[in-house]
């Protein structure tokens, strides 16, 4: 099993929106589930950061939450991508994606 | 950007509703937990193990609840209502330590407030005029003479109007009284004469009719007149018809063309009630006008002064003999109308700031004493992980808290006080000073000065309690947990410097007081029991020439001796104390002048025969004027014995002459000095003219009468007498000598009453103040006492042991506020010339007194230490 890695600052937000944008409306466990599958493992995330991130993704009114029941009948918080979000989501992905090919090449450069 | 706004309005709103969203995020956080436990059961593990796990994966769910709390709301404003509900809990829960720290503060800050609001009133509210902060008054001065604000004559006014850039526009009046007869009766008011552009100068149009024509400062065209508010409203029942009326102003008819709104005034002395023309005097040596400015916009004063200088002093050139030494000095309007009062103020600013720092301190120690109990709850707090800013930012808020309340009770107080203030102030007439109110300026004023307040003794108190040595606190018992050395050394600093605060409020309460009880015991130089004094006013054209004068006089005195219970009845031009003396120059005979061009000065009067011997002014030499002394016989003067001294040092001067114009006059009398100027002025040279021969055109004088007995009875009666006489003469005051006498004083006595009174509150503070300290000491070491008690000594030492300790602190404050105090008194020569700042006797007493009070303050804890039981004290561990 290769090393966990922690998460980068910053790109929390990113694995989140596209996390919602994926599954739709999803409860906080289900993300961070998601979010730990879909690394395969290697990211480890400390589930209890999860919360202020979303918070902080409404408070932008990137995301809107409600409550409802989850799939095994239990009370929970669901969040969702808003339309804005899905914007930022873009942008945000774009940015990634060209900063990974900027260093990607840089990292080919040198060595 | 409007991600953040969003954001911040999230954050805003939250904090409105943060028990809900705790609930709301406790209920998330658990459902989470609980879906985790039932995955991690699903994949096989036993409950222990799968709650474990969630937990593990979660990581520190305090933690997470912290950070979401702080993303949530803003965190500034969360602390800040926390510390707030706490802070009101403490003060809650000790009552009489806020009672006491609140009224401590309110009449600190009720004082400051209150003089602050007539500071306001007369000089910071800007006046009600359009561009008053581009007014100016022109003064002339005079080097020859040292006079910084002197008046200047008509001339140089029109010089300096057509010669100036930087005033756009000049303007010059006088004030002046006028017999203005209504009907039958003639009655004297004050009056303004003004050139016509005065009233477009300030911006102010009139109520009804109109201003001055450019044409009517011309002689035949100036008979018209200008009415003031309070004029019209008396005398005319503000009746809009009253324009076009003709009034008669010292037997001359006068159109009246204009009524001034409420509230104008241009005269600082008194406000004045009728506007007249100035009609032009071609005469450059004769200063009679006072005269306005206002400056070109974007000029500053200083430009003008500067400009004004030079015009001067071209002036100065080009008419030597009238000009010589003539200068400009500018100074803004709302100074010169507060003219003597604004040091007054000033000073009294400075008091009260005294004051109020002495109450910061005695709420620091207060502070401080409570302290010692709170010094376990501050380290219990800083044990549990309070960071060591968020302690002081709790006490900060305490005592801002407290301020705060303190600075409210101040502004009901302060209300009271500026009612008093401006009320004893009243006879003054300062320009202004009625208006006093609470304004914004007075609110935010009292805002910033008790967050000051709050913030500066918080953070005395924050110093010395805000960094507990955790361990020590925590070990000692609860009772014994101090402040340590470092805090008791503090409260005995801030004690002395309350001491020494209190000490210069004293000893300069204490010199202004000996100074008024020193004139109160100078013998004035004549008698004031018995004499009743009635002002009149002779209108000049009424009275063109000395005969007609000489013809008043007489038949007034002779009238005045008719009136039953009067002794016998004089006239005098100036009656000492009363306020106004004349100084002329004078020629010797025989003598050169003290320098070329430079002659003699001296006080000039004018007086009637008998009057000495009414006034009760003993004759050294010679003899008092006779009625045989007639303008056809030698002109003689009576002098008194400074002017004996001054002018012939060691001759006899009965015989001698001087030169006065053209007049030759003969010293045929020396009498005792008076004190002209006031009881705390040194007599004067005086040289007495007698009515009987010449009177120079003045138009006031004085009727003294001696009565047989009681003077009030009399002078009703002597008032009928005086207005048959002639009934166009207006009597403008009647009163006896000692109510002279007693308002020569008034001003000293206010200003030294109103000192006294903040001294004593500066005391009682500092009393209270050193109480604590000596109570809290002697709590402290009630069980060093025992031990002391157990082991001999007796309850002597053990009191002496508690008084000196008090007594030593008032004895530092004493040195150090001994300097203080002689430096403060410089300053109030400007309340009371005569005041003697140094007097050691007055030191001393004020010294005395203050250890005295602190003998008491210490004595009534004393006595609680010597009642100390040692069994008691030593059980009590």
């Amino acid at each position: 099993m290769p090393p966990k890695s922690e998460v980068l600052q910053g790109t929390l937000d990113l694995l989140v929106l596209k996390t919602l944008d994926t599954l739709g409306p999803m409860h906080g466990f289900g993300i961070a589930q998601r979010i730990q599958q879909v690394s395969q493992d290697v990211l480890r995330l400390n589930q209890g950061t999860l919360y202020p991130a979303l918070l902080r993704l409404e408070q932008r009114g990137w995301i809107s939450s409600r409550w409802g029941v989850s799939e095994n009948n239990r009370n929970a918080k669901f969040y969702s991508l808003t339309r804005r979000g899905r914007r930022q989501l873009r942008d945000e992905a774009e940015g990634w994606n060209q900063m990974a090919a900027v260093i990607n090449r840089v990292l080919k450069a040198t060595s | 950007m409007i991600e953040s706004i969003l954001a911040l309005a999230a954050r805003l709103l939250s904090l409105f509703r943060r028990r809900g969203l705790d609930r709301d995020l406790d209920a998330e956080l658990r459902s989470h937990l609980d879906m985790a436990v039932e995955h991690h059961l699903a994949q096989g593990m036993n409950s222990e193990q799968a709650r474990r796990q969630a937990l593990l994966d979660f990581g520190g769910v305090e933690q997470a609840r912290q950070i979401y709390r702080e993303r949530r709301g803003l965190p500034f404003f969360d602390t800040l209502f926390q510390d707030l509900r706490f802070a009101f809990r403490m003060l809650r829960k000790s009552p009489g330590f806020t009672a006491a720290a609140v009224l401590t503060l309110a009449l600190g800050i009720g004082a400051n407030t209150a003089i602050f609001s007539a500071i306001n009133a007369v000089l910071l509210r800007p006046l009600p005029f359009a561009n008053a902060n581009r007014l100016v008054f022109v003064w002339a001065t005079d080097r020859q003479r040292g006079v910084n604000e002197d008046v200047s004559s008509y001339p140089n006014f029109e010089d300096w109007k057509a010669q100036s850039n930087t005033l756009e526009a000049l303007a010059a009046f006088t004030t002046r009284s006028a017999t203005l007869s209504i009907g039958e009766q003639a009655e004297l008011v004050p009056a303004v004469q003004c050139t016509p552009g005065i009233f477009e100068l300030f911006g102010v149009l009139p109520q009804l009719g109109r201003t001055f024509r450019q044409e009517e400062s011309k002689p035949g065209l100036s008979h018209v007149l200008i009415l003031s508010d309070a004029f019209w409203k008396e005398r005319f029942a503000g009746r809009p018809d009253v324009i076009g009326r003709t009034l008669r102003v010292n037997e001359d008819p006068y159109t009246v063309v204009g009524v001034m709104p409420p509230g104008f005034r241009i005269s600082r002395e008194r406000p004045e009630q009728v506007y007249a023309p100035l009609v032009r005097d071609p005469n450059r040596g004769h200063g009679f006008l006072m005269v306005l400015g206002r400056l070109r916009k974007g000029v500053s004063i200083k430009q003008a002064q500067t400009e004004m200088s030079a015009i001067a002093g071209r002036l100065e050139g080009a008419y030597p003999s009238q000009n010589r030494g003539v200068g400009v000095n500018i100074v803004p309007l709302v100074d010169a109308m507060a003219g003597d009062v604004k040091t007054g103020m000033l000073i009294f600013l400075g008091v009260v700031s005294l004051v109020l720092l002495i109450a910061c301190t005695n709420v620091a120690n207060l502070m401080l004493a409570r302290g010692a109990s709170r010094m376990k709850e501050i380290a219990v707090r800083a044990a549990l992980g309070a960071e060591r800013w968020r302690i002081l930012r709790q006490l900060l808020t305490e005592s801002t808290v407290l301020a705060l309340a303190g600075g409210a009770a101040g502004l009901l107080i302060s209300y009271w006080m500026s009612r008093a203030l401006v009320a004893s102030l009243k006879q003054f007439n300062v320009p202004r000073l009625a208006d006093t109110h609470t304004d914004t300026w007075v609110l935010l004023f009292t805002l910033a000065i008790s967050l000051f307040t709050g913030i500066f003794f918080g953070a005395v108190f924050a110093f010395s309690a805000g960094s507990p040595k955790l361990r020590e606190a925590l070990h000692q018992s609860s009772r014994q947990a101090t402040e340590g050395a470092r805090g008791s050394r503090l409260r005995s600093a801030l004690v002395v410097a309350e001491t020494a605060m209190a000490l210069v409020l004293l000893a300069s309460a204490g010199v202004l007081l000996k100074s008024v009880l020193v004139m109160r015991s100078t013998a004035p130089g004549f008698q004031t029991k018995n004499r009743l004094t009635v002002e009149f006013w002779l209108p000049p054209k009424k009275f063109p020439n000395d005969s007609r004068r000489i013809q008043f006089f007489k038949s007034a005195l002779a009238r005045a001796e008719t009136v039953d219970g009067v002794h016998s009845a004089a006239l005098v031009a100036d009656l000492p104390l009363g306020g106004g003396f004349d100084s002329l120059s004078f020629h010797i005979v025989g003598k050169p002048d003290p320098a070329p061009g430079k002659p003699f000065q001296s006080l000039f009067n004018v007086a009637s025969p008998g009057y000495f011997a009414t006034m009760g002014i003993p004759l050294r030499a010679g003899h008092e004027f006779s009625d045989r002394d007639s303008t056809d016989t030698t002109q003689v003067i009576v002098i008194n014995e400074a002017a004996a001294r001054r002018f012939w040092p060691d001759e006899i001067p009965l015989g001698k002459q001087i030169r006065l114009d053209t007049n030759l006059l003969t010293v045929v009398g020396v009498v005792s000095d008076t004190r002209q100027l006031g009881l705390g002025t040194a007599p004067r040279p005086e040289i007495f003219l007698n009515y009987m021969q010449s009177s120079p055109d003045w138009s006031w004088l004085v009727m003294v009468a001696r009565t047989e007995g009681d003077s009030t009875p009399v002078s009703a009666a002597l008032k009928r007498a005086a207005q048959q006489v002639d009934p166009d003469v207006p009597v403008t005051r009647i009163l006896p000598m000692d109510d002279v006498l007693a308002l020569s004083l008034a001003q000293p006595e206010l200003w030294t009453g109103l000192l006294a009174v903040f001294a004593i509150l500066a005391v009682v503070l500092a009393a209270v103040g050193l109480y604590g300290v000596v109570s809290h000491l002697v709590a402290q070491r009630t069980h060093e006492m025992g031990i002391r008690m157990a082991l001999g000594a007796n309850r002597g030492d053990v009191f002496s042991l508690v008084v000196k300790q008090g007594l030593r602190l008032t004895f530092v404050g004493t040195l150090i506020g001994i300097p203080c105090a002689l430096g403060a008194a410089q300053l109030l020569v400007h309340l009371v010339p005569s005041v003697r700042p140094g007097d050691p006797s007055t030191l001393t007493a004020v010294s005395t007194l203050l250890l005295s009070i602190a003998f008491a303050a210490s004595y009534i804890p004393a006595r609680r230490a010597t009642r100390v039981d040692p069994i008691v004290a030593l059980r009590y561990e």
